[in-house]
């Protein structure tokens, strides 16, 4: 019986990290809003964007570093060049659920960023 | 004596053996290929498609391991690199598609592409000058087109 309230208040803190979690991950769902990746220091910001499914976006991609890299997914058939200190808007199609990586092809050390759609 | 014909032996158990190990030769369906005049879409196709689209005519030593193996992650490389039967997916992003534009007039103009050791085994894949020239003004002019629609 003393178990009880354990086991409720385990799950009241799960709901709730998992709610937080999901209310701090970048979502680009219907506000208009552009999604945007930052390039700096080695690795993309946010390395992961989560955007409506099956619907067209752009996405804006900044290189904030001083060197080309070059934006690159195979899944998702795209491939720019990024000068240092330009942004550019890359046009994606419609996504069916899942999950999509990109990556630098200039910078193979760099981590995967994932776009994911939901 | 008796040794080399074991090591014989075991070689041509090996070699049946690695035959059974599955490999991928699939030509997933054609989507969409890029618009080009038929004298470029017969180039593309004579020394590009193999590797480059859904189009592959899997040569027989795609058959037999373990050359199987390396020809079949070329062509997954390349795929990914590079798709002629997807271009309608490269196209929904214009600067994307005038990327792989101006990307294959430099490789072909450097001579990069098709590569040395493709063009060994393939002939038909190795282009006249006048050819690549042909090919790279296609490219190029696909590319300025792109570019001034976007």
């Amino acid at each position: 019986m003393p178990r009880k309230p354990t086991v409720v208040k385990a799950f009241v803190l799960i709901l709730g990290a998992s709610t937080a979690l999901v209310l701090a991950a970048p979502s680009f769902a219907d506000d208009g809003a552009m999604p945007q990746l930052r390039f700096e220091r080695g690795s993309f910001a946010p390395a992961q964007l989560t955007v409506p499914a099956n619907k067209p976006f752009k996405v804006k991609v900044t290189n904030g570093s001083d060197a080309a890299i070059e934006f690159e997914s195979f899944e998702l058939h795209r491939e720019r060049v990024v000068p240092p200190g330009e942004t550019i808007t890359v046009h994606m199609p419609s996504l069916a659920p899942g999950n999509y990586q990109f990556f630098d092809d200039f910078h193979h050390q760099v981590p995967k960023g994932l776009i994911v759609s939901q | 004596m008796r040794a080399v014909k074991a090591a014989l032996a075991s070689l041509g158990v090996l070699f049946i053996t690695i035959q059974l190990i599955p490999v991928s030769r699939a030509n997933p369906p054609e989507q969409n290929n890029p618009d080009a005049p038929a004298a470029i879409v017969r180039l593309l196709k004579r020394a590009c498609y193999d590797c480059h689209s859904n189009q592959t005519r899997w040569p027989w030593y795609s058959f037999v391991a373990p050359a199987s193996w390396l020809v079949s992650r070329h062509v997954a490389e390349a795929r990914r690199r590079l798709n002629f039967s997807e271009w309608e997916a490269y196209a929904s992003d214009p600067d994307t598609a005038a990327h792989k534009l101006a990307e294959i007039a430099d490789q072909v103009a450097s001579g990069k592409m098709a590569p040395w050791y493709y063009r060994a085994a393939h002939p038909e894949a190795r282009l006249k000058p006048t050819e690549r020239q042909a090919l790279i003004r296609w490219a190029r002019a696909s590319w300025a087109a792109v570019r001034s629609s976007d």
